[in-house]
């Protein structure tokens, strides 16, 4: 091999291996890439979604704070509306086994039906890498990242952090406010929120 | 409820006075509601209101081992206790005590609150036209959040009915102690002869403690949500006579802020409620070097 090739894989494999060894995403840093296996089987790879728009959505479905957005529909409608619109959804599973909100992959299509829910895909994350990358702290957490491959938005999917069915249709719904803006060129008014929520149940989780 | 002079035998008059004592020990205090994985009561420091004088009540959260509620700046994760009260004319609710939280969670994940239990003591005002005739009901809606290994939203009624006198009025006997263990556990008020001074870099406040003695440890609760990174380690280095403690700020702090208020846990004892001015950033060596 030449040694300009050496030197330039050298540098590939390095920069590929950077986001891991930084802290994690913020809002304005290019969000770091991932593989991951859904519950469809499929493989995912945010990397080939570049030229698009992608929602991650961190899930727990014993959280009540997730059970508000999904008990009351908002989720659902969420994920209709903006997949509709070309944007990649992925629910993100960071249970670790044995914690409160573990799936197999069968769990959460059974989940998926059951609650007539609409994302791209359900990534199973048991590891928490991918939950790690993006220093996902509670269900729901949500980050947006831009075709551009930017973070745009990262925490509380509302303003109403509460368990309390009733705020869903007053809350001001902070993924579609960074979508609709950054896609009429606007700055996102709002790009960072304490995320509202249970914690993710990593492995380390006691809480 | 008054003891009425009369020409009855003695015995009938000590009945009378024990049944008011007993009165006005049970007004004193509520019974237990359900809250996920415990009870929530409401109670009064002393056993009757004395009109045109403040007066305190405490909602008593008891949970079983490992669950916990959280403190004001729940943290990461969790959310506060939210009460909403139903007060009768003549009584207002000022805010909540908090006593001193514990940290609670795991490296990545840090939230703030109280294991087994927490007493939080309400203080309340009552007019000086309450009227005597009426006991009064001061009740409260409460929701709560009760976790462990999962989360659990509960929602409880609790009210408590109370004498209206002219006169100051005594301990309750049974309660006293829980508001003593409250106030034991409040942040106090920093002493006057401490120092504090923020100074701010790109991504931390840096807190400057002149104390006038050393410390083994200080570890910073803050008040607000979004100012300091919570799982962020806090990084102290102590001196003979105080410390600094270097805190990351918050990835949601967005805009500048003047000053920070918190509690701070001192050698892992006393808490001492702070709040100091922040300086202009700065670009500032590391804490230790000259």
């Amino acid at each position: 091999m030449k040694r300009s090739t050496l030197s330039l894989i050298i540098v590939a494999i390095i920069l590929c291996a950077a986001p891991l060894l930084l802290a994690a995403a913020k809002v304005g840093d290019p969000a770091p890439t991932f593989t991951a296996t859904a519950s469809d089987g499929k493989t995912y790879k945010l990397g080939d979604y570049r030229g698009k728009y992608v929602v991650l959505e961190w899930h727990n479905n014993g959280c009540p704070y997730v059970g508000k957005q999904y008990d009351s529909g908002n989720m659902q409608k969420l994920q209709k509306q903006w997949t509709g619109k070309g944007v990649v959804w992925f629910t993100i599973l960071s249970s670790a086994p044995g914690k409160q909100g573990f799936v197999t992959a069968s769990d959460e299509n059974a989940y998926i039906t059951k609650m007539q829910a609409a994302p791209t895909a359900a990534l199973l994350d048991p590891s928490g890498q991918i939950g790690h990358l993006y220093d996902a702290k509670t269900s729901p957490q949500m980050v947006v990242i831009n075709p551009q491959g930017v973070v745009i938005y990262d925490g509380a999917i509302d303003d109403k952090p509460t368990t309390d069915l009733a705020d869903v249709p007053g809350a001001t719904n902070y993924v579609s406010l960074a979508l609709e803006q950054s896609m009429a060129g606007k700055p996102v008014a709002t790009p960072a929120t304490r995320p509202y929520g249970c914690s993710v149940k990593y492995s380390d989780s006691s809480h | 409820m008054s003891v009425r002079k009369s020409h009855a035998s003695l015995p009938r008059a000590i009945i009378s006075v024990a049944a008011a004592l007993a009165l006005s020990s049970i007004q004193a205090r509520a019974a237990g509601t359900p809250i996920p994985h415990g009870t929530l009561e409401l109670i009064a420091e002393k056993q009757w209101i004395a009109a045109g004088h403040p007066f305190n009540v405490a909602l008593r959260f008891e949970l079983g081992k490992g669950w916990h509620v959280y403190w004001v700046n729940p943290g990461d994760s969790g959310e506060p206790p939210r009460v909403t009260w139903d007060l009768p004319d003549g009584i207002k609710a000022d805010a909540i005590e908090w006593p001193a939280p514990r940290r609670l969670g795991t490296s990545t994940i840090v939230d703030y609150g109280y294991e087994d239990g927490v007493t939080l003591i309400v203080p309340m005002r009552a007019g000086a036209n309450l009227s005597s005739q009426n006991p009064v009901q001061i009740a409260a809606s409460v929701k709560v959040l009760v976790c462990r290994e999962m989360c659990i939203p509960g929602k409880a009624q609790v009210s408590l009915t109370l004498p209206v006198k002219l006169q100051s009025p005594p301990a309750s006997a049974q309660n006293a102690q829980f508001f003593t263990e409250a106030r034991k556990a409040w942040p106090r008020p920093a002493p006057a002869s401490w120092k504090f001074s923020i100074a701010q870099t790109n991504d931390s406040f840096v807190l400057t403690a002149n104390l006038g003695h050393k410390i083994t440890g200080a570890i910073f609760f803050p008040l607000a949500e979004s100012q300091v990174s919570n799982a962020a380690p806090q990084t102290l280095v102590t001196t003979g006579t105080g410390f600094t403690l270097t805190l990351r700020k918050s990835d949601q702090l967005l805009k500048p802020i003047a000053r920070l208020k918190g509690v701070l846990v001192l050698s892992g004892e006393q808490a001492y409620s702070i709040d100091a001015p922040i300086g202009k950033p700065v670009a500032t060596s590391p804490p230790g070097s000259k």
